[in-house]
């Protein structure tokens, strides 16, 4: 049909996926080092993002406003980690499946008293005006997402290749126990694997906010497609969890417009359920060899 | 042992001279979510009103003089809330009459408990048509609901109308998937019918609750050459269509229900609300010295510096004189007879919006108007500018100004549709 119709709806879809890729992200980030996943990420992206717009609020500045949501991100993945996680971890048990539930739940409620179930608005300095651009129409706040979507991806890359703490961090991923052997703590590294999974949680409530409004129930559709984006891209592929990310976007939006608004998160769950089918460890998954 | 029964049977009496001595009203609505601005604005509306009647001393209920009780409700939008909240209500035998709700599936799901117990209740600002007209589908021969809402017919003709008027052709209905929703998109096809099918829907498109992105639905509203959006939905979606119409550069006029002055609708959409026409039972502009001190008093009751909702609260305000009134020439705290009162009203009751006369008639099934109280003439366009809601032209500020001076015309004959 209409082209531009057809580069547009992709477009804008591809960048609202990035969003569903970085929520992905903080998933695989805690997987690796402790082959756990934080099941209440949506809350913690939605109570930094109250946070955030609190601190707003009181008159800070955006600039300043970023590094204080990101560090109270960081600090509530940490909470999490300890309340939910580790114990469980450390008796072997897969109890920090409905810890962490519960954990998000109480973060839920908590929002809920503290700031209300009302969406708010959450200004921001970027101008939500549209750039035309090669006949597609894109907003700066959209920009803005892919910008610091894959600005911080990249920086946590560089930071796991270039750093000692980074390489620790690949080491406990590669395997715990050697790691360990050679004098690497591995509950130290756990979190700051859930540090860096609680930051980025923040740092995708900031950005996804000015475009989808605040609210108590703000993360709960993204973090199902977030779900979907780690799932099929693999649990250890950052590159993987981007081409997905935004392919599922722009799928969601193609078909939105094509099928009807009602069809928008059916491409997700086919993909989903053919991913399962087809290569259960993602398509950018590496395969286990389970060494008997 | 004698002095115990001698406490106990004081106890009791106090407690039932307190009983009989409160007239209970009960108000419902959504006091959280998206629709909160609405069901606020209605509850505090009528307890600045509840206030003002307490502070002179309560109705006068045959030979005493009663103060209002408020039993106040969270139904949180919910069809399930409303129903259960209603069920509450019926059981109590001592209310005298309930005012509220906002959504019209809360109405669908909740009113059947009150009038099967017979209890008066006065919906407001619930406008979807579907919560009269189910009475009348049913054939119900007493009805003990009525509105008090300039209702999805009145407000679907004038967004209509106002297409027409400004000479489009073609335009896209759109609307969420709520009860609300898809029967005011009903009204507004069967509005285009009746007024001689000068537009053409180029695109019917949907969303749902809680949609953030409409990209999909507005860029085939763009592409199918639509030149108005006609809209029914709640605050924050409807701020998501205005916010993803100036993403693809889509400057057409949005005209649509009430809704579209909620102020999570007026905040959210910031300035790309700029424009958005709909239609108002009140502005919050002192054009009469009742609206003023109207205005001014929920500012400082409520500290506020500007209304969530003008129209749900100064329909909440009215509705509880207008219930006042009917308690009144009862002479009785029994919701049944404060029925029988509201419908046939003696005394002109003097409210912010206008001054109402005979607002209501004996209900008549084939004929839903007869338990609404508005009509065409207290409505008027209002439009989005700047954060407020103000006239949509100049010549309404009149005619609203006159319309709320002088006492409606008499509804002893009540009018077919």
């Amino acid at each position: 049909m209409n082209a531009s119709i057809i580069s547009q709806m992709a477009v804008s879809g591809a960048l609202m996926g990035l969003v569903y890729a970085l929520i992905a992200y903080g998933f695989q980030l805690t997987y690796a080092t402790s082959k756990s996943i934080n099941f209440g990420q949506g809350e913690l992206v939605m109570v930094s993002a109250f946070f955030s717009l609190t601190l707003t609020n009181l008159g800070f500045s955006y600039w300043f406003m970023v590094p204080g949501g990101l560090l109270f991100g960081a600090l509530l993945g940490l909470v999490v980690e300890r309340a939910g996680v580790r114990l469980a971890l450390e008796q072997k048990s897969e109890g920090w499946i409905l810890l962490t539930i519960i954990i998000g739940l109480f973060f839920f409620s908590a929002a809920e008293n503290i700031w209300g179930r009302d969406d708010r608005p959450f200004p921001t300095p970027i101008s939500a005006d549209p750039i035309h651009f090669m006949g597609v129409d894109v907003t700066r706040l959209e920009l803005a997402v892919a910008v610091g979507v894959l600005g911080i991806m990249g920086l946590i890359e560089l930071f796991k290749r270039r750093t000692l703490l980074g390489k620790a961090f690949e080491a406990v991923s590669a395997d715990r126990d050697a790691a360990e052997l050679m004098g690497i703590s591995a509950t130290r590294t756990v979190m700051l694997s859930y540090g860096l999974s609680g930051a980025v949680a923040a740092l995708a409530g900031i950005l996804v906010s000015p475009i989808t409004t605040v609210g108590p129930t703000m993360a709960s559709a993204i973090i199902l497609k977030a779900f979907s984006v780690a799932v099929v891209a693999g649990l250890d592929s950052g590159f993987g969890v981007v081409l997905i990310g935004m392919f599922l976007g722009a799928l969601e939006s193609l078909s939105s417009y094509y099928l009807g608004s009602g069809w928008r998160e059916a491409p997700g769950l086919i993909l989903l359920i053919l991913a399962l089918a087809v290569r259960p460890t993602g398509v950018f998954g590496k395969a286990i060899i389970r060494k008997v | 042992m004698l002095r115990q029964t001698l406490y106990g049977s004081l106890i009791l009496a106090a407690l039932g001279l307190q009983a009989g001595d409160t007239v209970k009203i009960a108000l419902t609505g959504p006091f959280s979510g998206g629709s909160a601005p609405m069901g606020t604005s209605a509850r505090d509306g009528s307890k600045l009103a509840i206030g003002e009647i307490n502070a002179a001393g309560g109705i006068q209920v045959g030979a005493k003089k009663m103060k209002i009780e408020i039993i106040e409700r969270d139904d949180e939008a919910k069809n399930e809330r409303g129903a259960l909240i209603a069920q509450e209500l019926a059981a109590m035998s001592d209310l005298s009459g309930v005012i509220g709700t906002v959504n019209t599936g809360v109405c669908m799901a909740g009113d059947k408990h009150l009038q099967e117990k017979g209890v008066t209740k006065i919906i407001c600002p619930a406008a979807g048509s579907a919560s009269m007209t189910q009475w009348s589908k049913a054939g119900v021969k007493d009805n003990s609901i009525f509105r008090f809402a300039a209702h999805d017919g009145i407000q679907a003709a004038m967004v209509v109308e106002e297409a027409i008027n400004r000479k489009f052709t073609k335009v896209a209905v759109v609307f969420d998937s709520t009860n609300y929703g898809v029967s005011g998109r009903d009204d507004m096809l069967d509005q285009i019918k009746k007024q001689g099918d000068k537009l053409t829907i180029v695109a019917q498109e949907k969303f749902n609750i809680g949609d953030k992105d409409m990209t999909a639905q507005l860029l085939r509203a763009k592409s199918a050459g639509a030149q108005a959006i006609l809209i029914w939905g709640i605050g924050p979606e409807l701020a998501a269509v205005s916010n993803g119409m100036a993403k693809i550069n889509m400057k057409v006029p949005l005209i649509g229900g009430w809704t579209l002055s909620m102020s999570n609708y007026i905040d959210n959409a910031g300035k790309n609300g700029n424009g958005t026409l709909m239609p108002q039972t009140f502005i919050e502009e002192p054009i009469t010295p009742k609206a003023k001190s109207f205005i001014d008093g929920y500012h400082k009751a409520f500290k506020v510096g500007r209304i969530p909702s003008p129209v749900a609260a100064a329909q909440g305000y009215d509705a509880v004189y207008i219930l006042a009134a009917a308690v009144k020439q009862a002479g009785t705290t029994d919701t049944k007879k404060i029925k029988e009162a509201l419908e046939d009203l003696k005394e002109p009751v003097q409210g912010v919006i206008a001054t109402w006369n005979h607002p209501y008639t004996k209900w008549d099934p084939a004929d839903v108007t007869t338990h609404e109280a508005f009509r065409r003439e207290q409505t008027v366009m209002g439009m989005v500018k700047d954060g407020h809601v103000v006239f949509g032209n100049d010549a309404d500020r009149e005619r609203l100004r006159k319309s709320a001076m002088s006492a409606t015309p008499a509804k002893t004959k009540a009018k077919k549709k």
